[in-house]
Order: C-alpha cells, then sequence, then structure tokens
C-alpha cells in the first residue's frame, strides 16, 4: 500500500486536519454578539430548524465529526472533485473542500424562496425573449438603451433566436443572503453557464454516505429529481424525432470547474465533448467519434456564449465551433443555455427590476435584489460619488477581467482613480450596498465556528414552469470575519438541507416527477476521437514511465551493488538510462566526473518536470491524458491516479536532499501504482475501443521500450564480467531474472537472456508478445474496406515486424568480431522504425489532427 | 432609376483550404430610398450550404459554408436595385436646432428615439475620444440647425482629409486618420460616425456602393469601380440622414447602401473562418455599377 504523505489540499484544510491538540470541548454552537447569524436567534437562541441537527452533532461529538469530516475529505478525492485543477505545469490539483456541517432551511422557509424563484426565473426568461426579440422594454422606456446596448454580453448576432417550448432560459442560478429580517436577498444571477450543480450533488452523495443517519432522519428533501428534469427538458428541446444525441461542451481540462463537468456529463449519461470533437458541416452539428460523424441535437453549454462560434461571435475564440450559430438559427440543434444568454447577468437590470416586472407580469418581484446603482443614471452617480467609500463598485459586464472593489478599502488617490474611470465609462459601472453576510456554524479547530455564508440556487425550465433544486451550493467564508466569499480564493463548500421542522414528520415532497420519467433514452454513447487518443496516450505514458522506473531502479541496485561493477559498465548503464527515457545527449555526452557521480543528472531524469522524457514530465503527461478521459475511467482508477499524484509529491519531498541511501526505495511506490493501474485497466475497464486503443498505446510503447533496452545494453560487445553485470540489468528490468535462473539450470548465458527477452511469447514482457498483442486489438478496430484482399498499411508494417523478428537467428546475431554487433544493430533499428511507422499510420487514421485555422476578412476598397 | 451591380470578391490561398464558414455582407438592403429587384450569388467552388437571412440591423447576410478542398474562393453578387427617382431636397438651415436635438433624444420617450440611442454608443472600432470632440466642436453651435451642422462637419472632413489609398488598412485607428489626415472613404465614414457621436447625435455607418459615371460638366466622383462608405445621422423627427464625407455630399440616387452598421465591424463584406490557407491569401476584389434602362 502506499502510503500518503502529504495529501494535495490547500495550506488551510491541512491546518484544520492536522488538529493541534486542543481539549475536546463538546461542539455546542455559539453565535457571537453583533454578528448576524442564521442559525441562531438575536437572542442566542438555536433557530428550531437547526435543533435537530446541531443536537446530533453536539451527541456525536468532535472526534466522530473530525472523523467523519476525513472520511469525506477521502470521498471527494476519490472522486476526484476538484477545483481549479493544473495550475501550471503539473502543479497540484485543489481538492473540493466540503465543510461537514449542512446549511439548514426549513420547509416552509423554502416554500416562499422557492415561490419568489419561480417567479424570478419566469421574469429573467421573459426578458431573455424580449432583449432578442422585439426589445419593447427598451423601446417603451422601462430599461434604458444604453443598459442594454453598452453590455457585452448583449450578443447582436443573436437576434431573433428562440428555443422550442415555452422557455428561452433553460438554467437560471441565483446568489443570495439572507438578511435580518429572515427574507432572502438576491446579489446576482448567473444565467450564461451557471456552474455548482454538479458539485452539489457531489456534496450530497459525500453527506448521505457519511451521515447516513443523520441524513436520513432529518427528511432532507431530495435533489435528484432536479437532474432528470433537467435530463428530460434537454431531451425535449431536441429537434431531431429519433433518440437525440446530447453532449456537454466543456472548455477543457484547464477550467476550474472542469470536475463539474465530467460529473455531470456522466451522472445525465452525456458525452463529454470539447470544440475540437465537433464540426459543423452541411448544416448540421456532429461529433466526431471513432465510428464516424454522429449527429447533435442538443448541447449543454459550459463555454461562454462568445466564445462558442468564431465565425460570428469573438474570433479570437479556440473554444468554439466555426459556424455554430448557423445551425443553430436553422434550427437544427438547440443550445442551453442559448447563446446570447450571458446579457441577463448584467446587474444594471437589477436597478429596474422592479419596473420590469410589473410591465411583464404585472407586479413587483417577491425576491428582492440587492440595492444596485448605476453610474449610467444622473442622479445614481451623484450617489455614488458621494458614498464611495460605502459601496461595492462592480463592472456591468464580468467577462472584462475586472474585479469588483470595495470603495472602503482603497486610498485617497485610488478613489480619485476610480471615480474618473466611473465618470469616463459610466455605462460600465454599478455600485451596490454591502450587505451583512449571515453566520453559520463550521466545524474548525475542534469546535463549531461563526462563518458567514452565501448560497447560490438552480432553477431548471420545464415544461410549463420551473424546477427549483431544493437548497443548494452554500459557500462560506474562510473564517468568522472574511468579507469575500468565492471559490476561486478558496472558500469551503457546504451541502444545503432543506428539511421538515419535526425530523419525524414524513416528507412526500418532491418524488412525483421521478415516476414521471417516460422512456427517453438517449442513443448507446460513442467517444468522442479525443477521447479515444487520450487513452492511448494514456496507456503509452502510463508504460514509459513504468519502464523508466524499472530501469532506474536497476541501475541503482547495480550501482550501489555489493559487487563493485566496471567504469564500462557504468557508462553503458548509465547510458541506457539517456536512451531509453529520451532525455539525451545526457549520459552519452557526460564526462568521466559525471559518469563518476551521476546524482545531479539521475536526479533531473527522475524529478525535472520540465526535461521532456524525465519520469515527472511523463508522469505529468499521463494524468493530462488521464483528466481528459476521465468519463472512462472507473471510481477505482480515479483512487489509483490520486495515489499517483500522492507517490509523485511524496517522491519530490524524498528527492529533495538529493539521492541518499537507497534510492531505489523512493521509486517503489511509483511503480506499485503504476502496476495498480494497469492492473485495473485490464480488470475493469470495458472492452470497448477505448480500452483497444489503451492497450495499443501500452503495447507499442513497452515494445519500444524492449528495442531500446536490449540496443543499449546488448549490441556493444564486452568482456565477460561487463556482459553479465548488462546482462543482469537486462534481466532485472524485464522482470525475467527468476525465469532465467530456473531455465538457467540447463543452459546460461546472453542467448537465454535475449531469448526470453525478445521471442518467447510465454513471457507477457517479451517483444514477441507485444507485436501478437498488436495483431490482436488492430483486428478489433473498425476498418475500411481494402480491395483485392490487400493488407491495410498499418497490417503491413506490423506483419514485417514481427516476421523480421520471428526469423532472427540468435546464435548469428550474437556472434561478431567487431566492437558493435552490427546484425542486431540493424535489426532492432528497423524494428523500431517499423513499430513508429505503426504509430503514425494509427494516429493518421484515428485521431483528429486539425489544421490551422484563420480568420477571413476582405479588405474594404480595392486597390486600383 | 435602376442599377445593376456586379461584386466579384476574389481569394488566392498559397495552401489548400480544406473548408470555411462564411458570412458575407454584399446583398444590397431596402431603405427608404432603395429597393432590390433581385440577388443572385454564384461561388465557386460550390458551397454546401448557404442562407440568406436579416440581420440585427435589417441588412441581408449571406451565409455559406463550403466543404470541398480548394485554392481560390470566388464569390460573384449580382444585384438589380431601384433608387427613388427624386435626390433628396434638403433644406439644410430649417429643421431642429442641435441644442434642441440633444434635448429631444434625451427626453423624447418613443421606440425610435431609444433605438437611435444605440447609435451614440462607442462600438468595436469607433472609441469616443478627446481628439474626435475637439475636431467635432466647431461645426456644432447650439443654435445652429442639426443639419447644417452635420453638412459643416462633412465638408470639413473632405477639405481637411487627403483620400490615399496607400496611407490605411482596415486596421488604422481613428486617432492614425485624425493626426495624419489621410484615409479613405471607410476611415472618413468611420471618423464622421466618431465625431457625430462626441457630439451625443446618433450615427450610422454605411456601406455600399456609388455610381462613378461622371455627369455631363460634373468631376468623376472618387471611389470608382469599388465598394463605398458614408454615414447617416439621427435626425429628430426626420429619420436618418446619409452624407458622404469622401465626396461631400447628401447621399443620393447615385449611393446605394448594402448595410448599415454601428462601423466597419457589423458590416465587413466578407468574414469567416478557414481551415489551412497558408500565409497570406491574395484577395482581388472589382466593383462595377452600370445604369438599367427602366422598362
Amino acid at each position: 500500500m502506499p502510503a500518503p504523505v502529504t495529501s494535495p489540499e490547500p495550506a488551510q484544510a491541512q491546518a484544520q486536519s492536522q488538529t493541534q491538540v486542543v481539549p475536546l470541548q463538546p461542539l455546542e454552537y455559539k453565535s457571537r454578539s453583533g454578528l448576524l447569524d442564521d442559525a441562531c436567534t438575536a437572542d442566542g437562541r438555536v433557530k428550531p430548524e437547526w435543533e435537530y441537527v446541531l443536537g446530533s452533532l453536539r451527541d456525536l461529538g468532535a472526534d466522530v465529526l473530525q472523523e467523519r469530516e476525513q472520511k469525506a475529505r477521502r470521498i471527494l478525492r476519490d472522486d476526484g472533485a476538484t477545483f481549479n485543477i493544473y495550475s501550471g505545469e503539473g502543479g497540484p490539483s485543489s481538492t473540493w473542500e466540503l465543510d461537514p456541517v449542512p446549511y439548514i432551511i426549513g420547509s416552509e422557509d423554502w416554500a416562499r424562496i422557492e415561490q419568489g424563484l419561480l417567479e424570478r426565473s419566469e421574469l429573467f426568461n421573459l426578458m431573455l425573449r424580449d432583449l432578442y426579440g422585439p426589445r419593447t422594454l427598451v423601446r417603451h422606456g422601462l430599461l434604458p438603451p444604453e443598459a442594454l446596448f453598452s453590455h457585452g454580453g448583449f450578443l447582436r448576432a443573436c437576434q431573433g433566436i428562440q428555443l422550442p417550448g415555452e422557455h428561452e432560459l433553460i438554467m437560471h442560478a441565483v446568489d443570495m443572503v439572507r438578511r435580518a429580517d429572515g427574507s432572502m436577498c438576491v446579489l446576482s444571477d448567473r444565467t450564461q453557464a451557471p456552474s455548482g450543480a454538479g458539485y452539489v450533488l457531489e456534496n450530497r452523495t459525500v453527506m448521505s454516505r457519511v451521515f447516513p443517519s443523520l441524513y436520513r432522519d432529518s427528511h432532507v428533501h431530495r435533489i435528484a429529481s432536479f437532474y432528470q428534469r433537467l435530463r428530460l427538458k434537454l431531451i425535449s428541446l431536441s429537434p431531431a424525432d429519433e433518440p437525440p444525441l446530447i453532449v456537454l461542451l466543456t472548455p477543457g481540462g484547464h477550467n476550474e470547474t472542469y470536475f463539474e463537468h465530467t460529473y455531470l456529463a456522466s451522472y445525465l449519461g452525456f458525452p463529454l465533448v470539447q470544440a475540437g470533437d465537433l464540426i459543423v458541416r452541411n448544416g448540421f452539428l456532429w461529433m466526431k467519434s471513432m465510428d464516424g460523424l454522429k449527429r447533435v441535437d442538443v448541447m449543454l453549454r459550459r463555454v461562454d456564449d462568445t466564445y462558442c462560434d468564431p465565425v460570428e461571435l469573438r474570433s479570437d475564440s479556440r473554444l468554439g465551433v466555426p459556424g455554430l450559430l448557423e445551425v443553430v438559427r436553422a434550427g437544427r440543434v438547440v443550445v442551453a443555455n442559448p447563446l446570447g444568454s450571458g446579457v441577463l447577468e448584467n446587474p444594471v437590470l437589477l436597478k429596474y427590476l422592479p419596473q420590469i416586472s410589473k410591465s411583464l407580469l404585472g407586479r413587483e418581484p417577491r425576491l428582492h435584489s440587492v440595492k444596485t446603482y448605476w453610474c449610467g443614471d444622473d442622479e445614481d452617480l451623484k450617489f455614488i460619488t458621494a458614498n464611495i467609500r460605502e459601496l461595492i463598485v462592480k463592472p456591468a459586464y464580468r467577462s472584462t477581467g475586472i474585479t469588483s472593489v470595495w470603495g472602503g478599502d482603497l486610498s485617497d488617490t485610488q478613489i480619485t482613480q476610480l471615480l474618473a474611470t466611473l465618470h469616463s465609462k459610466r455605462y460600465q459601472y454599478v455600485a451596490q450596498v454591502r450587505l451583512e453576510k449571515p453566520h453559520i456554524p463550521a466545524f474548525a479547530r475542534g469546535t463549531l465556528e461563526p462563518r458567514p455564508s452565501l448560497l447560490r440556487t438552480f432553477s431548471v425550465a420545464t415544461d410549463s414552469s420551473y424546477k427549483i433544486l431544493p437548497g443548494g451550493l452554500t459557500r462560506i467564508g474562510v473564517d468568522t470575519n472574511s468579507k469575500v466569499i468565492s471559490m476561486q480564493s478558496g472558500c469551503p463548500s457546504k451541502d444545503t438541507w432543506v428539511t421538515a421542522t419535526e425530523p419525524e414528520r414524513s416528507s412526500s415532497v418532491d418524488s412525483a416527477p421521478d415516476s414521471t420519467r417516460h422512456s427517453a433514452e438517449t442513443p448507446l454513447l460513442s467517444l468522442p476521437s479525443r477521447v479515444v487518443e487520450n487513452l492511448y496516450w494514456m496507456g503509452r505514458y502510463a508504460e514509459r514511465a513504468e519502464a523508466s522506473l524499472r530501469l532506474l531502479r536497476t541501475v541503482f541496485v547495480l550501482l550501489h551493488g555489493e559487487e563493485p561493477i566496471t567504469p564500462t559498465a557504468r557508462k553503458i548503464l548509465l547510458q541506457t538510462i539517456s536512451d531509453t527515457t529520451m532525455t539525451l545527449p545526457g549520459f552519452a555526452a557526460a564526462s568521466k566526473q559525471v559518469l563518476a557521480d551521476p546524482d545531479k543528472e539521475l536526479l533531473r531524469i527522475i524529478g525535472d518536470g520540465s526535461l521532456a522524457g524525465s519520469v515527472k514530465s511523463t508522469l505529468n503527461r499521463m494524468l493530462s491524458a488521464a483528466d481528459e478521459s476521465k468519463e472512462l475511467l472507473s471510481t477505482d482508477t480515479m483512487r489509483v491516479i490520486n495515489d499517483l499524484r500522492d507517490a509523485m509529491v511524496a517522491l519530490d519531498l524524498a528527492l529533495a536532499s538529493g539521492l541518499t541511501s537507497a534510492p531505489e526505495e523512493a521509486l517503489d511506490p511509483l511503480v506499485t501504482a503504476l502496476t495498480a493501474l494497469s492492473g485495473l485497466m485490464h480488470e475493469s475497464m470495458i472492452r470497448g475501443i477505448g480500452w483497444c486503443f489503451m492497450e495499443l498505446g501500452k503495447r507499442i510503447e513497452r515494445a519500444l521500450q524492449i528495442i531500446s533496452t536490449v540496443r543499449c545494453l546488448v549490441t556493444p560487445v564486452t568482456d565477460d564480467v561487463d556482459q553479465s553485470t548488462l546482462l543482469t540489468a537486462l534481466l532485472v528490468s524485464m522482470e525475467v531474472l527468476i525465469t532465467y535462473r530456473r531455465r538457467g539450470r540447463q543452459r546460461q548465458g546472453i542467448e537465454l537472456g535475449l531469448e526470453l527477452v525478445l521471442l518467447d511469447n510465454s513471457n507477457p514482457r517479451s517483444l514477441l508478445f507485444q507485436l501478437q498483442q498488436l495483431q490482436h486489438h488492430l483486428a478489433a478496430l473498425p476498418k475500411a474496406e481494402l480491395k483485392h484482399g490487400e493488407l491495410a498499411e498499418e497490417d503491413r508494417a506490423l506483419l514485417e515486424a514481427m516476421t523480421s523478428l520471428r526469423l532472427s537467428r540468435l546464435p548469428q546475431l550474437l556472434d561478431c568480431d567487431t566492437p558493435v554487433r552490427e546484425d542486431m544493430e540493424q535489426l532492432l533499428l528497423r524494428l523500431e522504425s517499423l513499430l513508429e511507422e505503426f504509430n503514425r499510420i494509427i494516429s493518421d487514421k484515428h485521431f483528429d489532427h486539425r489544421t490551422d485555422v484563420q480568420q477571413q476578412v476582405t479588405s474594404f476598397w480595392s486597390e486600383q | 432609376m435602376r442599377f445593376r451591380i456586379k461584386h466579384v470578391t476574389q481569394y488566392n490561398y498559397a495552401a489548400r483550404v480544406t473548408r470555411c464558414y462564411n458570412l458575407a455582407n454584399v446583398i444590397p438592403r431596402d431603405t427608404a430610398r432603395q429597393h432590390c429587384l433581385s440577388n443572385r450569388i454564384t461561388l465557386s467552388p460550390l458551397p454546401a450550404t448557404t442562407h440568406k437571412r436579416s440581420d440585427y440591423f435589417g441588412n441581408k447576410a449571406f451565409h455559406f459554408e463550403i466543404q470541398k478542398p480548394h485554392t481560390e474562393l470566388v464569390i460573384t453578387a449580382v444585384s438589380e436595385v431601384q433608387m427613388s427617382n427624386k435626390d433628396h431636397e434638403l433644406n439644410l438651415d430649417l429643421g431642429i436646432s442641435y441644442k434642441e436635438a440633444l434635448e429631444y433624444l434625451r427626453t423624447t420617450n418613443r421606440p425610435d428615439v431609444m433605438e437611435a440611442r444605440e447609435f451614440v454608443l462607442s462600438s468595436p472600432m469607433i472609441e469616443p475620444s478627446d481628439a474626435l470632440t475637439e475636431y467635432a466642436r466647431p461645426s456644432f453651435a447650439g443654435n445652429r440647425s442639426l443639419k447644417s451642422c452635420v453638412a459643416d462637419l462633412t465638408s470639413r472632413i473632405f477639405k481637411e482629409f487627403k483620400y490615399d489609398p496607400q496611407f490605411s488598412t482596415i486596421a488604422t485607428p481613428l486617432a492614425d486618420v485624425l493626426l495624419h489626415k489621410k484615409g479613405v472613404c471607410q476611415d472618413f465614414a468611420h471618423l464622421e460616425v466618431g465625431c457625430l457621436r462626441a457630439m451625443g447625435i446618433p450615427a450610422k455607418y454605411v456601406s455600399g456602393y456609388i455610381e462613378t459615371l461622371p455627369k455631363p460638366g460634373q468631376p468623376k466622383l472618387v471611389g470608382a469601380d469599388a465598394t463605398h462608405a458614408w454615414i447617416a445621422f439621427f435626425c429628430p423627427e426626420e429619420g436618418w440622414v446619409e452624407f458622404d464625407p469622401t465626396n461631400d455630399s447628401l447621399a443620393g440616387s447615385q449611393h446605394i447602401v448594402t448595410a448599415f452598421g454601428r462601423d466597419y465591424f457589423d458590416v465587413t463584406p466578407l468574414r469567416g473562418v478557414i481551415f489551412g490557407g497558408g500565409v497570406s491569401p491574395a484577395l482581388r476584389v472589382s466593383v462595377d455599377v452600370s445604369r438599367v434602362v427602366d422598362a
């Protein structure tokens, strides 16, 4: 078992988990005077809806809660739940933070909030329809023209696009806080591509596992039906008669919420695609899959609309599909949320919402929004100028890269600068009063302490109305007094429980929608070719890393072994490492001193992430490939991948002080994790096309590693002592020493060794075995028809490699009077080039290679 | 008066283009003074799909997708346009004053005014600047009629700027045009639009064609055999009035409109994404405007 020495969690979380021996008080929650509290009344008594949960937690005690928190953390980690992964070169991924105390909302209270949200989503839907349709709100003066027309989210190209059904706005998220009077107040709306609903599902899954009885007895409103509704709504949007193909479009693995994209895609059963997986052809949108193009009917997008089509929207976007907007206009694909929906995130709308609502719904909204002042309004600008230190200033358009500022934090000079900006770009800024965020209990430092909180709710359109997810995503500040709550700054999240006040009372709410699920099966998932390509590379890199590690381990043992080895053998061994890891020149060009003291270069080959071919760099590439194909990997596999990440961190620490005694020990956890990975792939992955490609990658890589290792160790002719050292290196790194010794009772020597490594098809690490496996997997791939029984190119390359190998005679290859075994060298070089050829053909045939994209713009006038 | 316009755009690429997606603005729209009788677009190579539609500004957008590998792309648009026979007779001294116009725009809650206010705002290629305000100000006096203010601005641009096709590219910033006092019709249109917006007057960029047959006794108009550009401004209670700063005139029966927009960005004759194509494709544009004898 690889023991995780450190876990890749933010420093703050570590500080919590490595609890200083705190004298354990009973787990009582006490509100602090002067702080708005949502769990306690003004006189400090726990509110009725919180009593049951807080009581149960008190009974559990801090020790148990601590243990449950650890358990939750482990589950999150095993599920690969991350926020902002890969900050730079293989940097740490940040585990999703979940506080073990749920945020409690009583069901009567929730019913009021839900009514307000239903109304708000309907209102925003009507606004969206109007803004891209008749624009009566502007024409009749309910919304100043400047508020709409100067907003970056208003996409003129999207004028007139309409979705089938009653609703344009499919997903709507609302950030809100509770005020002192108990009512909720909205801070902002998310309508672009709202994130968080996937994290809610993950939080709920973890909480219900970690607190099974507390969860059960609290009669928490279920959330699963929300996702069913989302799925049904997306299905109903399909323009096609047959079962629709629905895809989830992600910007890719570097997006901060990528985990959620993979999680939702697999939960909803939709392929997760990136722009490169899609193509517009003949007026339709298609997904490039291994078995050809598949027509896409509906797209749930997590890419901002302005990036979705470089032809008509942002021309510099690489995250979009050229021509998409035209397919959308023709109604041949439906995108949700519709392109252009980001216009509703404009905070200026909050200022005019009451009058807009009166006009569209006949009444002011029940759910209030935070008081918002717009610099574009003369009166407001005067007010803002006079009160800037008491206000939060926000850009009207979120994607401008400008963040909000709190006037109170600014110096006089900064205030002057800010005011100048507000006056010169009046339409682009709003100011809002800062609402006090209500405090709720969070588990930290062995006790329950108040933390400010923020709730994000989610609505999804249904046939006739909206369905609100009961609860939502609660986020809390990093400490009691934090002013800013944002995921970017590492704030923890909470599960949100809407509970019946009396735990005994059974809740029948919300079970209906599930039963109405009709037979709406999506077609069998076919994989985007990108995913398959990544599996192939995952196979290759995993194998490459493993081979490098085995070789390094072997060389370490020999260099530090009991029997001294000659400088010649030492040189060959070290050069073999540079050669097979492809980190040349390395030891091949090294001086005598470096060869005598190789630690520095060896450290580089192991741990230098910027050196292509180093173990670390290979593993990082393997992990990126794994991220891209995450949706095909089982939970167990994700767990092993996490172990690998841990082992990498541990290795860094172990190597920090240089190569100390028995450095091979430090590599063991990595080898073990890689072996476990390869075992899991073999035992628990469906034998589909994905598996096939992963195997192809693995076998090609292993074959190339064998060839390279044999070539380096065996082609030089050396004296008997060195020959024996090098043969041992070969046998140990190829894992056949024991077999060799057993069979060696009859025979001995290099010939037997080579036979085992190259030609023995009962050895799963022999070259012949790899080639046979390649032939086997190749046969399973989809193929174009060939005429006259001709062999396909890849078959041809493989067959030639196989035949050359089988026709070779070992005594002849070994026997020679030159310093290098020429025949063997020739054979191995030929095999290597055939395998490289094979690799090239497979990539060309099955993987997508994007040609250069460029913008076409005519100049305006003709030169005469 | 009836015109036949043939507008050919030809690209030659250094390398093969495997496919492309394009949006062309080459079909004359209908306006108060013109009606597009017919329009035919032919493409080489043949497109996989084409689609004509009316865009946000009411212009005729033409989309096409080509899936055939090619090294040459030719778009030929042939249109027949009926122009109203009478040239606009405009008495510049009549009508609302500049000061009244500003007040009207600010306070009048009418749909056409609300919509016009979009065109006071900055747009992708035209940002407000002090230099623009400074340049425009001498033409605007509170008591002067708005039309005569704009006519004066138009004349000043015509007189003070040199037509120089060598000087500018599509990316020439307005500041450079203003600094060097040089440019082509597109720059002058951008400049005048920028000036008008700086003075609070809604202004549109107009792309189109101009008939260049010299009338007896009149000089040949600049911009022959090319696409042309001019401006339109919103005159309260009258609507949009077009001026041509490149020719110091009102846009009349020889000015055939293709499209209105906030600036060139909205009405680019051809934009799109191509796959492949190599470096620096060669572009040739030819425009031919001829009179058709009324039946």
